[in-house]
């Protein structure tokens, strides 16, 4: 094992090339891999530190499947909405020409509206259709009819609206690159063979964009899983979510089983988890026709 | 088809206009007043608001610098000396995106609680976990930079015409760097100051956690507040975008 070590062949890495990228390493190891670590073998050890899986078997308890499907079906009806709103937004964004400012505006808007989730976004939309917000005063001068009666913003329905606001951009934003990258030939290609407008759509267009949709859905999906400050702002401890128990136990009373907080907070993780792994195999086979 | 595209447009803008609208009238006016800034002012008035907006600032700062610093440097190293470990970097650095905020600070309480209780109670303890959260978009912000300019070729040319190390990172990587580096500096400036699930729950009081204890009992003053946020981090994020729209054509 004497030979010299070779320049410009791939191989093992000197040490002192490993050194550099210690720092950094060393830095996600601390703060994020171990916090992530403790936290899954947290929720398989009881209090005296046994193995078990107690307190992952205690996730199939009512309270706790309503929390995780109540989630589940808040974030998949936005990821459907928005999903939905998104795409056709992207679309007017990309083949309007004028008005121009309209176009430019509602780009530069939806750009920056994903990092509107959380406080100030819950209470603007207080002020819009809380109980004594604008809307919902406007109405009740018009009609007679008293809005709030029937309409809260810590419900579902509630809390599906405001998540749209930061949903919808999100997935404009998301698939706008898949859609300008949509080439102009396929489309005299697909003409020229005699392929009409919905044909092209169809058999072309939607196979290509699919990937991207559907990673863009998925990515939509774990936003709104993991959410948490905009749904504490409109419903406090009143929301039934996954990341509002969670928080529970990191902060309030119910410290005292470490483990199973734990647990609850492992489930969230796989979640989101299996939904980005999802995303990472489908856009890894749509970037070879979209670059 | 040209009017039902302008009808989208429109219907998007109405949507996205009403809060922001409906909060602003809502925050500087007062039943029977009309406009004023009373709400705002209380809020304001309350020596509490200027020392958390401060704290709130700090953070954002120190995340910025040190997020900047941690990983312009490794990737600058690897990108020149460990290319093997890119992947494996890049891989990393998309992590924070699986781990919902709520869960990371379940595993935070539960580690530094168990080996070193103090740390958890100081502010500045939520820099680093800030500059986890940031990392996603900034270690790609900074990526493609580096991977905008022939990097390999600028070092090489200016060591062949006798830079040392230093000179060479502040005159010419650096140059070069600074629009990559602005646009990372600003996703964390926008991200840390509007970041609520950390600081509340590890118990700091920032300015997002000011905003939610206003809206508790003045509904006014944290609707003036959210248009006043809301506008702000629009106004920094796209003047940032445009400046570096600039920086691009002009190079």
């Amino acid at each position: 094992m004497t030979s010299t070590p070779a320049r410009r062949r791939p191989g093992p890495l000197p040490l002192v090339a490993v050194l550099g990228a210690l720092p950094y390493f060393a830095f996600l190891t601390v703060f994020l891999i171990l916090p992530i670590i403790v936290n899954l073998v947290a929720s398989v050890r009881d209090s005296s530190g046994a193995w078990t899986l107690e307190p992952l078997l205690r996730l199939r308890e009512d309270q706790y499947v309503s929390a995780f499907s109540n989630t589940a079906m808040l974030s998949l009806t936005t990821t459907v909405i928005g999903g939905t709103l998104g795409l056709a937004l992207a679309w007017a964004i990309l083949t309007t020409e004028r008005p121009r400012w309209l176009r430019d505006g509602i780009l530069s808007f939806s750009s920056v509206a994903s990092q509107f989730a959380g406080i100030p976004l819950a209470f603007a939309f207080v002020a819009l259709l809380g109980t004594q917000g604008m809307l919902t005063t406007a109405v009740a001068e018009l009609t007679g009819w008293n809005l709030s009666e029937s309409f809260r913003l810590s419900s579902f329905a509630g809390l599906t609206i405001v998540y749209l606001y930061f949903q919808v951009p999100l997935m404009a934003v998301l698939i706008l690159p898949a859609l300008t990258g949509l080439k102009r030939e396929w489309v005299e290609s697909a003409q020229s063979l005699g392929a009409g407008r919905a044909r092209h759509l169809l058999d072309i267009a939607l196979p290509i964009l699919a990937p991207s949709v559907g990673g863009a859905l998925l990515l939509l999906f774990a936003n709104a899983f993991s959410a948490y400050a905009t749904a504490y702002a409109l419903a406090g401890g009143g929301a039934n979510l996954v990341a509002i128990l969670v928080g529970f136990f990191v902060s309030g009373n119910v410290m005292v089983d470490n483990s199973f907080g734990a647990a609850l907070s492992t489930g969230m993780i796989a979640v989101v988890t299996l939904a980005m792994l999802a995303r990472w195999l489908l856009t890894r086979r749509s970037t070879r026709w979209l670059s | 088809m040209k009017t039902l595209r302008v009808t989208v447009l429109l219907l998007a803008a109405v949507f996205f206009a009403a809060p922001l609208v409906a909060s602003a009238a809502f925050g500087f006016s007062l039943p029977g007043q009309g406009f004023t800034f009373e709400p705002l002012q209380r809020a304001t008035g309350n020596p509490a608001f200027w020392q958390q907006v401060g704290r709130s600032v700090l953070l954002a700062v120190l995340t910025a610098v040190i997020g900047s610093v941690l990983l312009m440097g490794t990737l600058l190293w690897l990108h020149l000396r460990a290319r093997t470990l890119l992947p494996l970097a890049e891989g990393l650095s998309v992590l924070p995106f699986v781990v919902p905020p709520v869960a990371l600070v379940m595993g935070v309480n539960l580690v530094f609680r168990a080996i070193y209780p103090g740390f958890l109670t100081s502010l500045l303890s939520l820099v680093p976990f800030y500059v986890v959260l940031t990392m996603p978009l900034v270690y790609r912000a900074l990526d493609s930079g580096i991977r905008a300019i022939d990097l390999r070729t600028l070092v090489d040319a200016g060591t062949s015409l006798g830079a040392g190390r230093l000179r060479l990172f502040w005159e010419i990587l650096l140059p070069n760097l600074r629009p990559a580096l602005l646009a990372g500096g600003l996703i964390c400036v926008a991200m840390v100051l509007g970041e609520f699930v950390l600081a509340s729950l590890l118990l700091h009081n920032t300015y997002p956690v000011f905003l939610a204890q206003v809206g508790q009992d003045n509904p006014r003053a944290a609707a003036a507040l959210a248009f006043l946020t809301l506008a702000g981090t629009w106004l920094l994020l796209a003047g940032f975008a445009r400046t570096l729209r600039s920086e691009r054509t002009r190079s």
